[in-house]
């Protein structure tokens, strides 16, 4: 089995890269489709994973989306859809910055100040030194890269904490 | 330094202000900006693909030597060998080089003293310091300002030497003039220069042609052939007969490739498709475009007459239509033509939106011939 990992942003992809290179996920970049994961909203929106799938003869590729609500369904263009074996979603819902939150202890404190979302919330009181969350792959890799047990640590939190629908999975269920 | 816009003048059968110009006009979204472009500055990108399309004969060629023009400039500071005359040709360069963007203009000549090399005349140079704040001005001439009493050199020499200082390669063009003998020698000294290793090689022989496990230099000319089942000694002018044509052109290809993702340098290919499967020129293309593989900002520019190659692009500002009448002229697909993102652009290409149809009339009078 190839796992096609599809990122909805690209601080999600940050995280799973990050996830990877600490190799604390229960597969690796070997088990990927092009040994690497994706930023793509769908199959078609870029043509990087729609050329992957192209280039992989296989049969048997599940498609992990990795995102925040995903309330859009995945369109599987004809030609590839023989290729696919199934799809999952793991979810970081309402958004991805409920992580940093977590990882800062502040669920407390954000859960009383329901008129932020969780990125507003995050650009106001989540700093790295002196740096303000912004909103940047950049804030996730100097944030998370350097203690991924902060990371994996926020990741367990969440479901922990959090509830899913029935068909949402948590990116819990993919560490090790 | 990245090359950003070129113009010329005089430059074989093209147009008079033949333009190449490089940056991205059309919208930047999240995922072009992890997949087609690289940042090379704050706010200043660039493609990680470009391709000249077009039929036969349009100039798609001429396109890519003039950028291979370009990047000799400055690249080595001078001009040699080409195939093609110097003589009153002039040039306009922007790039991008270390904090600071660069106008360059010349005028050339051939030197029949300096055998087939160009002689510079008339450069100028101009310079302005790159913020974020002024990315939309790489193409504005009036905020530059002129480098004067910057020194001089020898007439082959160009003035850049000044701004760039040392040799360095910025791209290398994989062109059509390379034989087949030449290919196998040119690949082992390309990594030796750029130090590739042999398990890269044997990776490579692996794509194309399964029997083969190893193929080591002897000397200039004869080689070791390791085979599942024997080792030959074999010439250079030996293996082209025994190696395929799609193995011996991947072999020197997939090297150049290896090299130019590794050192982050340009690789320019006319005809990128010959001898090879689609899928192969589709691994190329995911190759420059995943930040994982191409790390150092290297950008494949090709042309090709397989238009299907233009679905794996996913912006069209960095396709390019080539079309010759009495001149060669180009047009950027994005700025020229309204192709609606989601129509496969191959498609767009069979239904001639793009006035490159291969003239019917002509086949049919070679038919009615044949048929006599």
């Amino acid at each position: 089995m190839k796992r096609l990992i599809m990122c909805e942003g690209s601080n999600e992809l940050e995280i799973i890269r990050i996830l990877l290179e600490n190799d604390v996920l229960i597969f690796t970049e070997d088990d990927l489709l092009g040994l690497t994961p994706f930023h793509a909203r769908q199959i078609k929106s870029g043509t990087q994973v729609y050329t992957e799938l192209g280039i992989y003869p296989g049969n048997d590729v599940l498609i992990m989306r990795i995102g925040d609500t995903q309330t859009d369904k995945l369109k599987l263009p004809k030609d590839i859809q023989h290729k696919i074996q199934g799809i999952e979603k793991y979810c970081t819902k309402p958004e991805l910055e409920m992580l940093l939150i977590i990882a800062e202890g502040l669920m407390t404190d954000f859960e009383h100040q329901k008129q932020y979302t969780p990125k507003e919330y995050a650009k106001r009181n989540i700093y790295l030194g002196k740096k303000r969350y912004d909103n940047s792959s950049a804030f996730y890799r100097d944030y998370f890269g350097e203690s991924i047990d902060r990371l994996t640590d926020a990741i367990r939190e969440y479901k922990r904490i959090k509830s899913h629908n029935r068909d949402e999975l948590f990116l819990a269920d993919i560490l090790k | 330094m990245k090359l950003l816009y070129v113009k010329a003048c005089g430059f074989k059968n093209c147009c008079e202000d033949y333009t190449i110009d490089l940056v991205p006009k059309s919208k930047k979204t999240s995922e072009d900006k992890e997949y087609e472009l690289q940042e090379v500055a704050p706010g200043l990108y660039a493609y990680n693909s470009m391709a000249f399309v077009g039929k036969n004969a349009s100039g798609k060629t001429s396109a890519l030597e003039l950028l291979d023009c370009c990047y000799s400039i400055l690249g080595e500071f001078r001009i040699e060998g080409k195939h093609y005359s110097y003589d009153g040709i002039s040039l306009e360069m922007i790039f991008y080089h270390e904090g600071a963007l660069y106008r360059y203009i010349t005028e050339l000549e051939n030197d029949k003293n300096l055998g087939n090399k160009a002689a510079f005349k008339n450069e100028h140079i101009y310079v302005q310091p790159y913020f974020k704040s002024n990315a939309k001005n790489v193409l504005d001439t009036n905020a530059y300002e002129e480098l004067t009493e910057i020194g001089e050199l020898p007439e082959d020499t160009s003035n850049i030497f000044f701004v760039l200082k040392s040799k360095k390669t910025y791209a290398l063009y994989f062109d059509g003039y390379i034989s087949k003998e030449s290919s196998y020698d040119l690949a082992f000294k390309a990594m030796k220069n750029y130090k590739i290793g042999s398990e890269i090689l044997e990776d490579i022989f692996r794509i194309f042609d399964e029997n083969i496990l190893a193929l080591k230099r002897l000397d200039d000319h004869n080689y070791l052939l390791k085979l599942k089942n024997e080792e030959k000694t074999l010439s250079d002018t030996q293996l082209v007969y025994i190696l395929s044509s799609g193995t011996t052109r991947g072999l020197l290809l997939y090297i150049l490739a290896a090299a130019s993702l590794k050192e982050g340098f340009d690789l320019i290919i006319d005809e990128i498709e010959n001898n090879f499967h689609k899928t192969l020129v589709d691994n190329l293309l995911v190759l420059y475009k995943d930040k994982t593989v191409n790390k150092h900002g290297a950008s494949l520019i090709f042309s090709t007459h397989y238009c299907e190659v233009l679905d794996q692009m996913g912006r069209q500002d960095n396709i390019w239509i080539c079309k010759a009448d009495d001149k060669v002229t180009l047009e950027n697909m994005y700025l020229k033509y309204d192709i609606r993102s989601e129509l496969l652009k191959s498609k767009q290409y069979y239904n001639n939106a793009f006035q490159t149809a291969v003239n019917y009339e002509a086949l049919m009078m070679l038919k009615k011939v044949l048929k006599k």
